[in-house]
């Protein structure tokens, strides 16, 4: 079905693969593995018809190409914000929504009632794209993908993100798909490569260094890991350079949301949540995909317009109280899906966890000698001393998150958010950001609130645990 | 009422249309502190009312918005908007009293109504905040007395100013104090410190003059920004589909074509603009505009002149009092052009191929953008002033082309520029008839398709020099310079 001899192929100009070699037979299902920055999006989007094939041979005789990933769901995104003309007309604009993006792709009513009820998505059709979670919109890019009737589907990393019953219900649909369609998964981790997967490709600097055919998943996965070596890690932190004095409240809390609400018209995202976040205390918190996981996050950065019509105490300002949103900020460090969207920039890597220091997205002062030193010994600890220059927006999303991590930790702050901060990591590097995180709640000056859906990404110093799931 | 501006003194006007110098960053040491636990009460929940609103929420102040008694027992959009977003909501008469400063942030044309139905309301020694000046210089509605009258106005659109905000930063941001109304001597203290509620200080801040304002956002919309767009894609198009060219590869041309070469003006102005061109494209596109500034020039002054005097806008008002009959018929008018009605190709035309086969539309962005600095500066407007109403605009109206061409332009933008564009736009077309008799399709559609680029040394040097000593082009880098790094948007 898809033949590549030879060929280099490129997207966008950005270099992509070379000497590729690869034949794709129709109903074979194909996972493509490697560490972050070896080149598993690109390969998957060149199969898109996005790539360019600029010496030898690029054959896709796929008719239909379904796709999922992120490049897809960015593509989504940024096509919203041309859509959005609220600055012309002057109406605030409500944003596609997800019936609207499932009819642009069929509007075969039996097909979308099946796949809107196996991924429970009845009570999301009429809600703007722009408004769903994570979890959420990566349903939707799916269903939209499956009604197309793709003879080619393409999947990036497609467990992530998802609840356990999500994950259930994608794994069935996927497989059943499976008798019908070929099938490419890029995968981060191992433990998501599908069971029914026949064959491997494995990728390593932009290069493929190794394919082989299996009996299922379990093969791939014992013999992959046979291979990768995994050590746990010793971290240092480098010191910030000098820690701002934090006020806490009048019980001592950081943060103390209490009866707390929010909701849109005819639509609640949660209530009566009542939550006190102690100096030292790490949190985590679970939930079913939209159970408002990101929403709170939120609530306790001020990014959520409703946390002025709650009761929050944070770092001993009562919500609203005519503090400004970088008083609070000050103290804190982030990271989420949104905010990384947000990051569609120029600026380079070193600058990136710069910004950190100012809470800013993109860096708008001038660094001091000492903030570059601590961003350069940070690089050599995620080991990407050597891409200190590169552009942000060229580098591989894994790459991104590394660095939008260290930015969240880069001076050490009061209370550190992490909302799913392993998104997109390989195992090398997920072990990394947990050893880092497991570093920081050690120290004792950090607290730690943190989101993940991944039962294995455990900090054992987390230690409380709120489920938003229990609120229903 | 009597035209605010007519009524000053030769004297006066002149120190008024002059005005408009960049703030120190020293100036805003004290941030949004100025009207903290003060209660901002913001008219109109629009995208410039609503996200000015969550920034200056976010930068401690407070925030509430009053709405018409209809949108609120309604639940209008506006309503829905300003109660998911966490603000107290009220109408007229709930809000307006315990207001300290109203900012006004309804469209032009309802000002005098709705600052008509407000002033009563206001308390004693209140404050009112406009975005544009047109309601006070040239309806020369008077505000009582005991009340301070000031202007906030981002140079964005409002979802640009909260996005700006978001990342920490701003966008650059024009203020200005009513001198007939500064009872108490602290407009410029409010001014400053709502521009800096909205993140605007980081970005830069110019201090004008209603005066300075009006004279020059009239003069900008609608000569380069909307007139010159509008006669460009008119004049352009017909002229490809005269010379064979598809119609359909003719209208995807100029529709994005405005949008792809203005997006290059506003990374680094017109330099950077002609040098996405060719060398021997440039010196055409460059000759080109060269012509057209010696023919258009007088059509410029014209319309500045009659904007210094006020017969712009008593014309424009009586076509208000008549329902707008002028400006419904030309807006109909616009929607049957041929350029309008024409389906573009599905073919794609990649970024570069809108400079290489758009040289005449470079050379138009070029002669309008210097056009309108030139005349606006020789008649007593500052070169900061006339760099934001002319180049820093046109990206953000090619902007509007590129979503559903001219018909959409004319509906979403105000009143007072629309009308200026159908003025500008028939006496124009008429005016470049016999330059454009002379053109052919190798500076519009299809390209010089040149077998030598060669170009000779010197006469490059003297095009690249008159492009880059160009006083727009100077005042232009020392302006962005200020707004940091541009980003890229994937």
């Amino acid at each position: 079905m898809i033949i590549f001899e030879n060929a280099t192929v490129t997207i966008d100009g950005r270099k992509s693969l070379e000497q590729l070699n690869w034949e794709i037979e129709s109903g074979d299902c194909w996972a493509i593995v490697g560490p972050n920055g070896s080149g598993k999006a690109l390969l998957l989007e060149s199969l898109s018809n996005n790539g360019k094939i600029l010496t030898g041979v690029g054959k896709n005789l796929a008719k239909r190409i379904g796709i999922v990933s992120l490049h897809e769901q960015e593509r989504l995104i940024v096509r919203e914000a041309e859509r959005d003309d609220s600055d012309l007309t002057d109406q605030i604009f409500s944003g596609t929504s997800v019936q609207e993006l499932l009819d642009e792709s069929s509007l075969d009513l039996k097909l979308q009632r099946d796949l809107t009820k196996s991924l429970r998505l009845d009570s999301l059709l009429y809600k703007g794209f722009r408004k769903l979670s994570t979890g959420e919109s990566k349903k939707v890019l799916l269903a939209k993908a499956l009604l197309g009737y793709p003879d080619l589907l393409l999947l990036e990393d497609p467990l992530e993100g998802f609840d356990q019953n999500s994950s259930a219900e994608v794994t069935a649909l996927l497989e059943k798909n499976s008798l019908s369609t070929t099938q490419i998964y890029s995968v981060s981790r191992i433990k998501d490569i599908p069971s029914w997967t026949n064959n491997v490709i494995c990728l390593d600097s932009h290069r493929v260094i190794r394919k082989f055919s299996c009996n299922n998943g379990e093969d791939a996965k014992r013999f992959l890991s046979s291979i990768t070596r995994m050590g746990s890690k010793q971290v240092a932190l480098p010191v910030p350079p000098e820690k701002r004095p934090i006020r806490l409240n009048n019980d001592n809390s950081l943060v103390n949301i209490k009866n707390g609400k929010v909701g849109y018209l005819g639509h609640t995202v949660f209530e009566d949540l009542d939550l006190v976040i102690n100096p030292g205390s790490h949190w985590q918190i679970t939930g079913p995909n939209g159970s408002g996981k990101t929403t709170l996050l939120n609530l306790i950065t001020g990014d959520h317009p409703q946390s002025y019509v709650n009761d929050i105490s944070i770092f001993g300002y009562s919500k609203g109280g005519g503090e400004t949103i970088w008083d609070i900020k000050r103290h804190l460090g982030f990271i989420s899906n949104a905010l990384h969207w947000q990051h569609r920039l120029t600026a380079s890597a070193r600058n990136v966890i710069i910004s950190g220091f100012f809470d800013s997205i993109g860096l708008y002062a001038k660094p001091s000698g000492h903030h570059v030193r601590i961003a350069d010994a940070w690089l050599n600890l995620i080991g990407m001393e050597k891409q200190r220059n590169a552009r942000f927006s060229e580098l591989s999303f894994g790459y991104q998150r590394l660095l939008l991590i260290c930015r969240a930790m880069v001076k050490h702050p009061s209370l550190l958010l992490l909302d799913e901060p392993c998104r997109g990591l390989d195992e090398a590097n997920r072990e990394l950001v947990l050893a880092l995180v497991s570093r920081l709640c050690t120290d004792g000056n950090t607290t730690i609130v943190y989101v993940s859906h991944e039962l294995e990404d455990i900090v054992p110093q987390i230690t409380n645990h709120l489920d938003l799931g229990d609120l229903e | 009422m009597p035209n605010y501006f007519n009524s000053l003194s030769l004297r006066d006007q002149l120190a008024q249309l002059g005005r408009c110098e960049f703030m120190d960053q020293s100036e805003f040491e004290d941030e949004a502190g100025y009207l903290k636990n003060k209660q901002l009460v913001i008219v109109g929940c629009g995208s410039q009312g609503l996200n000015q609103g969550l920034n200056l929420r976010d930068s401690g102040l407070t925030v509430a918005f009053a709405l018409r008694d209809s949108a609120i027992s309604e639940r209008r959009a506006s309503w829905v908007n300003a109660t998911e977003n966490g603000f107290d909501v009220g109408t007229y008469n709930e809000l307006i009293p315990q207001a300290d400063l109203v900012l006004n942030l309804t469209p032009d044309k309802q000002h005098t109504s709705v600052v008509r139905e407000i002033m009563p309301l206001m308390k004693k020694h209140s404050c009112l905040s406009y975005s544009h000046g047109f309601n006070i210089v040239e309806e020369g509605m008077e505000i009582r007395e005991d009340i301070t009258v000031i202007m906030v106005a981002p140079k964005c659109p409002g979802t640009e100013v909260r996005e700006e905000y978001k990342r920490g930063f701003g966008v650059p941001t024009l203020i200005a104090v009513h001198e007939e109304n500064d009872p108490l001597g602290e407009g410029l203290n409010i001014a400053k410190a709502y521009a800096a509620g909205t993140g605007g200080h980081r970005a830069g801040v110019l201090m004008s003059s209603f005066v300075a304002e009006v004279k020059s956002d009239l003069m900008g919309e609608q000569t380069i920004l909307c007139g010159m767009l509008q006669t460009g894609s008119l004049l352009c198009f017909d002229k490809m589909v005269q010379k064979g060219v598809d119609r359909g590869y003719a209208s995807k041309l100029v529709q994005f074509g405005w949008e792809t070469i203005t997006e290059a003006l506003k990374h680094g102005g017109i330099t950077n603009m002609m040098d996405r061109l060719s060398n021997p494209a440039k010196i055409k596109a460059y000759e080109l505009s060269e012509e057209l500034k010696t023919i258009m020039r007088p059509l410029y002054e014209k319309h500045m002149d009659d904007i210094m005097t006020g017969d712009f806008s008593s014309g424009m008002m009586e076509d208000w009092a008549k329902d707008d009959h002028k400006l419904l018929s030309w807006r109909d008018e616009t929607s049957h052009t041929e350029f309008e009605t024409a389906d573009n190709t599905t073919d794609e035309i990649s970024e570069q191929e809108y400079f290489d086969n758009g040289i005449l539309m470079v050379a138009m962005v070029k002669a309008g953008v210097e056009l309108a600095f030139e005349v606006m500066t020789a008649s007593g407007i500052k070169e900061e002033s006339a760099y934001y109403e002319s180049l820093h605009e046109t990206p953000l109206i090619a902007n509007t082309i590129a979503r559903k061409k001219l018909y959409e332009m004319n509906r979403t933008i105000s009143d007072t520029a629309e009308y200026g564009c159908y003025l500008f736009n028939h006496a124009c077309f008429t005016l470049l008839k016999d330059f454009m008799e002379k053109q052919d399709s190798d500076v519009i559609g299809r390209g010089l398709g040149l077998n030598d680029y060669g170009t000779d040394n010197q006469h490059l040097i003297s095009v690249n020099s008159s492009i880059r000593d160009h006083s727009v082009e100077l005042i232009g880098k020392k302006l962005r310079g200020y707004m940091g790094a541009m980003k890229k948007v994937l």
